[in-house]
């Protein structure tokens, strides 16, 4: 936020173009102040109908015409457009001056252009010209270029379905998602050895083919189904095709049943509507159906594409096709390039070659750039020698350029290519600089460069896109290297892990200089196998990344020895810069030391305490209940309790100490209930400007609750008062065995759930896979007994202290699971031992004490269901997983979307928003409303166009930017924004904003950043609309790291592709300004959103984002549907 | 529902009052057959006792099949259960006549070779509905897919079957205990119906902890699994005692035959069944209340009663 920093000073108080008009009535140039008032305190609709009600009270006054007018524009309701053709007529009446009409005018020239409503655009540009205005033209209506097609068999839907193709995709994109598919899914190795063979997925395509040809064959030349009626001959031969037959005769007790069950599956799979056939069958009506084929825009033309099977029987093109494996993946990668490019290689580069290489295209096409017939290349005019030398033609070549990149090396080349282009800034010049980017090239490709990195059909490694798009660099410009160049000498060399790789082994003593380690890490990032080194580089230098001062050598030392163990928990260090050396050194050491511990239990409820405490830690200081200068003393007291831990009752002592010292950093009273304060604090803030509970936080702790109960966990105060009583009977105090006995009682008559399966049937069953001692030991647990049997005995009194941890753990683990609690819950609401049943322990064999959270045991009915492994640090996300599949997609055949659901769910529940004001919430929508303006204005002004092509260049691949600037250049400014994703959206308001003194809307932004620069810094939005990004940076930390959306790769960083998706909440933010809603408020209807989004979402494929942003949109207009339905409502209601 | 939060409008006859009451409302059905496996019809109140760990219960209504519910009088005596005119306009009426059926139908990948042949046979057994029945058909695999919503009109319900697509994992527990969750929303007697191949190797819940939903919510399971009892022995012991544990019943049916004989069975568990309401008395056990139905009128204690065993009160979630 630079340059709203820079204006903090300047006293901007002109809102729009307010000033300029000449005011009729005194009271109305406040309107729009006395608005913002009314909107900066939350109450947005009242704002609302304050400035409805002065328009509509004085239709002759232009100012609170205009006051109302902004408003609406500027909360992005349609309405503006009427308000403004109000006020355009109403200055058109009176004595106006000229200008003052050519800029209304041009105001609704912009909000026809969003709405796509080109008509009324021109007719408001004739407006503007006729009161003196220049400089902007529509360009004509372009018909668009006439497409060559392919039929298809039958209709387009069942082919779809039987395709696994959404039914929401454009027809000129159907193509490439089959394309996409049968790479993906189509084939696979045969049983005997190289040779692939169609998998049951293509083989059903095929034979629904089939099945339409007969329809098609029956359907006649008039392409219609036709059955009069339920004796005609049509019949019989309609239902052989079908595979069904009838039962029973004409009429009422006619019901089809199969035949021919081949036949009649790809009936029902295909969507044939037999209900409806079956119908008219019973009641004798005529049936009739459209069978005419399908009409599928095709890439170039279908002669293009046959020439590949020269020599071949001529078949339809569906068929050729889908019998083409590789066909398909070079059809894939074409839609994916950028259309220049696209059609400078059809010309350039002959079929038959560019299918020996269409897997690198796939995997690294999608970024290849051809401007004004030159190769776009990662650095520049600086690099373009670099690339002609390494690639062996210049990129002034176009693309011939390409066309030799992707023969190089087995893709090694493109790999490195598309690696480069994705990122931008210091870190590509750095990357890119003529000597280095050999240098680094040589060291990725290796001296064997089979097989390249494009062989399977998805990504394999992930390491290469994160090294280049994590690196960070130090002000002297060199890579950041954590602790040092000689820790990663020895680190590289075996001196402290195990040799990764034997020359690099040999190199590392005589390393000299950071680059030489980077080097490293570029010949490493081509192995297809766990790459340490470079996790341990990402996850050290995202650690270091926010601190004010680096960390000390042996830390980092320390951090690199222990990141196999202990390298899931760095994530709580990287979220809080001011952590210090210490306080990070005496975590590792309790780990280490709980790690030692023999004893099972002792080990897991060791581990399930301290980790819990810690994620407390980390939840309060991330809601700022923990002031971040606090926040190091509040963790390293903490964990003093568990430096050594030697019995149970350490634990418990520990861990009621830690809730004591967490409760006292967060200021929580010192007095009251342990319990109520923990939930309010993990709840969120709790305090309003009347001191009161806001409806939204009580409604929030209401649902925490239920989880809390749902689980049959012991309240903190139980636990709490019964030790100290216990303790003060140890210490002579007389025990009130009464209360005691009671209290203890509490705790053991917990009904914990029955087993699900005999014994004899577990054993049978699991295969010794079930481990529930934590459970079995609490069933057997008899705190009244124990209680009785000490007597006065002070030592076993105290020992009964340690009896309670295990519950303790289970109540601080609870708390943990309840904050993260995903939308629904189900499984926490229906499995009663889910939070009791988490396994910190692992194996003996694999101990996961320490590592990321994973979901088991899932599709295992022998099982008390699935449940959690590993310790706390992933707990987000695995809750998110284990609950993404409870979700019920709305349309048939629609899947939840696995590799993308869990990050949105936890990005819906990890943020919390007390503390967001209007003024932030404003601040989102406004800047969407002013990219929106932005693109309509470049759609009229070719250096407008310019800017906003050079900020959407930075973020969207070419293909997609190419044609965002077709649509713009034909004044298409509805389906060019259609094609920009919020996050994008919002990058162009922040970028192009600050230097606009032109536009309105950039005017009330720049209002906004003077009167409150530190709510609206780049900052403060990251942090309360960013995302978390475990994977990424290492942290939990919400954050807009404003990246390219990644592609699929394989494993978990398919995690990463989905984490580098930012939209949803700058969307959710954008929507909650446009229907007023209070910021608190986000903290329920985000989740719900959230779960509306997942459910609506219906992808062809795992790169299939405009799905996702097609359902987000879907929501939207639900959700604005409803509130201005509810706004008439309450106005009709006030009339 | 076993325990319903029902907002219960009773527009008592004209010279009585009409009152609103929030309360919890057992709902529990029970079939009774003698020795033979014969259903004994034409029982009334009288000649039940309706126990909870041991505490006679009083009846609210009774219904006997698919016969509209009666009123039981404090006297014991029936009359018609008067609703309201807002709750006809509402359909209370609909909802406490006849049964509201959830088919759960199995499309995952294991039921791809049998999915046709399953199709036909739900179809058919939608038709054969009772009138007054409603039907939802939701289909899974990995996924619920709510196919066709309750409805009363049997074209749509096959038409959402129709347009089921076949694929994917199977979660059976997890789509079960969703349908549950949806059926527990209506008010009036329901049924669940599961149409599997039996395995499952998807969700996250246990099988168990899905049963004891449907324990709670009074909602029976019946099982059709389409495979063979021994070829899948964790599978089949689980189906058998989710059934019997809710008071519904599994078969295993491998062919069409069998399956369509699976549905006639049902529909007749359906039609035979006693249907009563009750507030339960006071009872401080907050757990599991164990429910028995005693038949007065069998001295010989020859029949059988197939009732769900029991329920957990609602503790607020």
């Amino acid at each position: 936020m630079r340059f709203y920093k820079a204006i903090a000073s300047v006293s901007v108080a002109v809102i729009g173009f307010a000033v300029h008009l000449d005011a009729q009535n005194l009271a109305s140039p406040r309107l729009p102040a006395e608005a913002w008032k009314l909107e900066s305190k939350g109450q947005g609709a009242d704002a609302h109908t304050q400035l409805q009600t002065a328009a509509e009270g004085a239709p002759n006054d232009p100012l609170a015409l205009q006051a109302y007018a902004e408003f609406l524009a500027h909360h992005r309701n349609p309405a503006a457009r009427e308000a403004y053709e109000k006020l355009l007529q109403l200055l058109g009446r009176n004595d106006s001056s000229p200008s003052e009409r050519a800029k209304v005018a041009r105001r609704l020239v912009e909000l026809d252009l969003i709405a796509g409503d080109r008509g009324s655009a021109e007719t408001h540009l004739e407006a503007f010209r006729t009161s003196g205005g220049s400089g902007l033209s529509l360009p004509a209506a372009v018909t668009p270029p006439q497409s060559s097609f392919i039929e298809i068999t039958g209709p387009l839907r069942s082919f779809a379905r039987m395709a696994a193709i959404s039914p929401d995709i454009a027809p000129e994109a159907v193509l490439g998602a089959l394309a996409h598919n049968v790479t993906l899914n189509g084939y696979a190795a045969g049983h005997g050895g190289e040779a692939l063979e169609p998998t049951e997925y293509l083989k059903l395509v095929m034979r629904y083919l089939t099945q339409a040809r007969e329809l098609e064959k029956l359907a006649g030349p008039e392409k219609l189904l036709q059955v009069p009626n339920c004796e005609s001959a049509v019949t019989g031969d309609l239902l052989r095709i079908l595979g069904y037959r009838m039962r029973g005769g004409c009429g009422s007790d006619l019901a089809l049943e199969t035949v021919n069950p081949s036949r009649a599956f790809l009936t029902i799979d295909s969507g044939f509507p037999l209900s409806e056939l079956e119908a008219a069958l019973r009641t004798n009506r005529p049936f009739s159906l459209d069978y005419h084929p399908a009409r599928v825009p095709i890439l170039y033309t279908p002669d293009y594409w046959p020439a590949a099977a020269s020599g071949q029987k001529p078949v339809e093109f569906i068929d050729y096709f889908l019998n083409e494996p590789t066909v398909c993946r070079l059809y894939s990668a074409i839609t994916a390039l950028d259309p220049d490019t696209a059609e400078q290689m059809r010309k350039d580069l002959p079929v038959g070659k560019a299918k020996v290489y269409a897997h690198v295209l796939d995997f690294f096409g999608s970024m290849f750039d051809l401007r004004d017939g030159k190769a776009v290349v990662p650095g520049g005019a600086r690099a373009e020698k670099a690339w002609a030398d390494m690639v062996g033609v210049a990129p002034d070549k176009g693309a011939a350029f390409f066309e030799r990149l992707v023969e190089k090396d087995d893709g090694w080349m493109a790999s490195y290519y598309d690696s480069l282009a994705r990122i931008n800034g210091p870190v590509q010049a750095y990357l890119t600089d003529p000597e280095r980017i050999k240098r680094f090239y040589v060291a990725l490709r290796g001296r064997v460069t089979s097989p390249g990195p494009a062989r399977p059909v998805f990504r394999a490694n992930a390491d290469l896109v994160l090294l280049t798009t994590r690196l960070a660099l130090d002000a002297n410009g060199k890579p950041h290297l954590p602790g040092g160049l000689d820790l990663w000498k020895n680190l590289f060399a075996g001196k402290m892990e195990a040799k990764y790789d034997q020359r690099l082994a040999k190199a590392a003593p005589g390393w000299k200089d950071s680059e030489e380690v980077v080097e490293a890490m570029f010949g490493l990032s081509r192995k297809m196998v766990e790459n340490q080194p470079l996790k341990i580089f990402m996850a050290l230098t995202d650690l270091e990344r926010n601190r004010a001062q680096p960390l000390e050598t042996n830390t980092i030392e320390m951090l690199a020895r222990s990141y196999k163990e202990l390298g899931a928990q760095y994530s709580l260090f990287a979220e809080t810069p001011a952590i210090s050396d210490a306080t990070m050194l005496a975590y590792l050491a309790a780990a280490h030391g709980i790690t030692q511990i023999r004893d099972v239990g002792l080990r897991a409820d060791a581990a399930g305490t301290m980790q819990a405490l810690a994620g407390f830690w980390q939840v309060f200081v991330r809601q700022r209940s923990i002031q971040p200068n606090a926040a190091d003393a509040a963790l390293s007291s903490v964990l003093q309790g568990f430096a050594k831990i030697q019995s149970e009752r350490d634990v418990f002592d520990a861990g009621k100490m830690g809730v004591a010292k967490l409760l006292e950093a967060a200021s929580a009273p010192a007095t009251g209930s342990a319990q109520n304060h923990m939930m309010d604090l993990l709840a969120g803030t709790k305090a309003t400007s009347e001191g009161a509970l806001s409806d939204a936080h009580t409604q929030m702790l209401q649902d925490m609750t239920r989880v809390f109960e749902a689980q049959r966990l012991v309240s903190l105060d139980t636990i709490f008062t019964l030790a100290d009583r216990l303790e003060a009977a140890a210490g002579g105090q007389k025990l009130d065995s009464a209360t005691a006995i009671r209290l203890a009682g509490r705790i053991t008559e917990i009904q914990l759930p029955r087993t699900a399966l005999s014994t004899r049937e577990r054993n049978e069953s699991s295969m010794g896979y079930w481990t529930d001692r934590h459970i079995e030991s609490e069933r057997k647990m008899n705190l009244r007994s124990a209680i009785d049997k000490a007597g006065a005995d002070p030592q076993k009194l105290r020992d009964i202290r340690g009896a309670l941890a295990p519950v303790l753990r289970d109540t601080l683990v609870g708390f943990i699971y309840v904050h993260y609690a995903p939308p629904g819950a189900q499984v926490l609401f229906t499995n009663p031992a889910f939070v009791r049943s988490h396994d910190f322990f692992g194996s003996s064999s694999h101990p996961s004490t320490w590592l990321a959270t994973e979901v088991t045991g899932s599709g295992w009915p022998a099982n008390a269901g699935g449940r959690l492994t590993g310790s706390l640090s992933a707990l987000p996300y695995a809750l998110a997983d284990a609950e993404q599949n409870f979700l019920i997609p709305t349309r048939e055949q629609a899947l939840i979307w696995g590799d993308l659901v869990p990050q949105m769910i936890l990005s819906a529940v990890i943020p919390r928003w007390w503390n967001v004001t209007p003024t932030q919430l404003h601040w989102i929508g406004l800047n969407m409303a002013y990219a929106e303006s932005t693109l309509a204005r470049s759609a009229l002004d070719a250096a407008e166009r310019r800017r906003v092509v050079a900020v959407l260049d930075h973020y969207m691949p070419p293909s997609r930017l190419k044609r965002v600037e077709r649509l713009l250049a034909d004044g298409d400014v509805r389906r060019a924004a259609d094609n920009v994703v919020p996050s994008e959206m919002f990058l162009v308001a922040r970028e192009l904003a600050p230097d606009d003194h032109d536009s309105p809307l950039a005017g009330e932004l720049h209002r906004i950043a003077a009167e409150a620069p530190e709510e609206v810094s780049a900052q403060a939005i990251s942090h309360t609309f960013g995302t978390p990004k475990p994977l990424l940076s290492t942290s939990y930390e919400p954050a807009l790291l404003n990246l390219r959306t990644f592609p699929t790769l394989l494993g978990y960083s398919s995690r990463i592709l989905a984490e580098s998706w930012e939209s949803n909440l700058l969307f959710y933010a954008a929507l909650a300004d446009e229907v007023h809603m209070r910021p608190d408020e986000l903290n329920l209807r985000v989740p719900e959103w959230t779960q509306e989004t997942v459910e609506h979402i219906f992808a062809t494929h795992l790169d299939d984002w405009p799905a996702l942003l097609r359902s987000l949109r879907l929501v939207g207009d639900d959700v604005l549907q409803k509130a201005r339905k509810q706004l008439i409502a309450q106005n009709q209601k006030a009339e | 529902m076993g325990l319903i939060f029902l907002l219960v409008v009773l527009a008592m006859a004209q010279d009585r009052p009409t009152f609103r009451v929030k309360v919890d409302l057992v709902v529990l059905s029970f079939t009774i057959t003698d020795n033979k496996g014969h259903y004994i019809n034409g029982l009334q109140p009288k000649d039940f006792r309706i126990l909870e760990d041991g505490i006679p219960q009083k009846l609210s209504s009774f219904a006997e099949g698919n016969k509209p519910p009666l009123e039981v009088a404090e006297d014991g005596s029936l009359r018609p259960m008067a609703i309201s005119e807002q709750g006809k306009l509402e359909g209370r009426l609909d909802s406490v006549l006849g049964t509201n059926v959830f088919v759960l139908f199995d499309t995952s990948n294991y039921m791809y070779r049998g999915f046709v042949y399953a199709s036909d046979a739900i179809a058919d057994f939608v038709r054969g509905l009772d009138r007054a029945d409603s039907v939802a058909v939701y289909t899974y695999s990995r996924n619920l897919t709510r196919a066709a919503s309750l409805t009363k009109e049997r074209n749509e319900a096959v038409s959402g079957l129709r347009s089921a697509v076949a694929g994917d994992d199977s979660a059976l527990y997890n789509c079960l205990l969703l349908t549950l969750r949806d059926a527990a929303r209506v008010p009036g007697r329901k049924v669940v119906i599961v149409f599997s191949n039996g395995p499952d190797n998807a969700s996250m819940v246990a099988p168990d902890d899905v049963r004891a939903v449907a324990e709670d919510e009074g909602i029976p399971i019946y099982v059709i699994s389409t495979n063979e009892v021994t070829k899948d022995p964790i599978s089949s012991n689980v189906f058998k005692r989710i059934s019997t544990g809710t008071g519904g019943k599994s078969y295993f049916a491998k062919t069409w035959q069998k399956q369509v004989e699976a549905f006639e069975a049902i529909r007749e568990d359906l039609g035979n069944s006693y249907t009563v309401t009750y507030y339960p008395q006071p009872n401080p056990n907050e757990g599991f209340r164990k429910v028995t139905v005693d038949v007065l009128s069998d001295i010989g204690k020859k029949y059988r009663v197939q009732a769900r065993p029991g329920y957990r009160p609602h503790t607020g979630f």
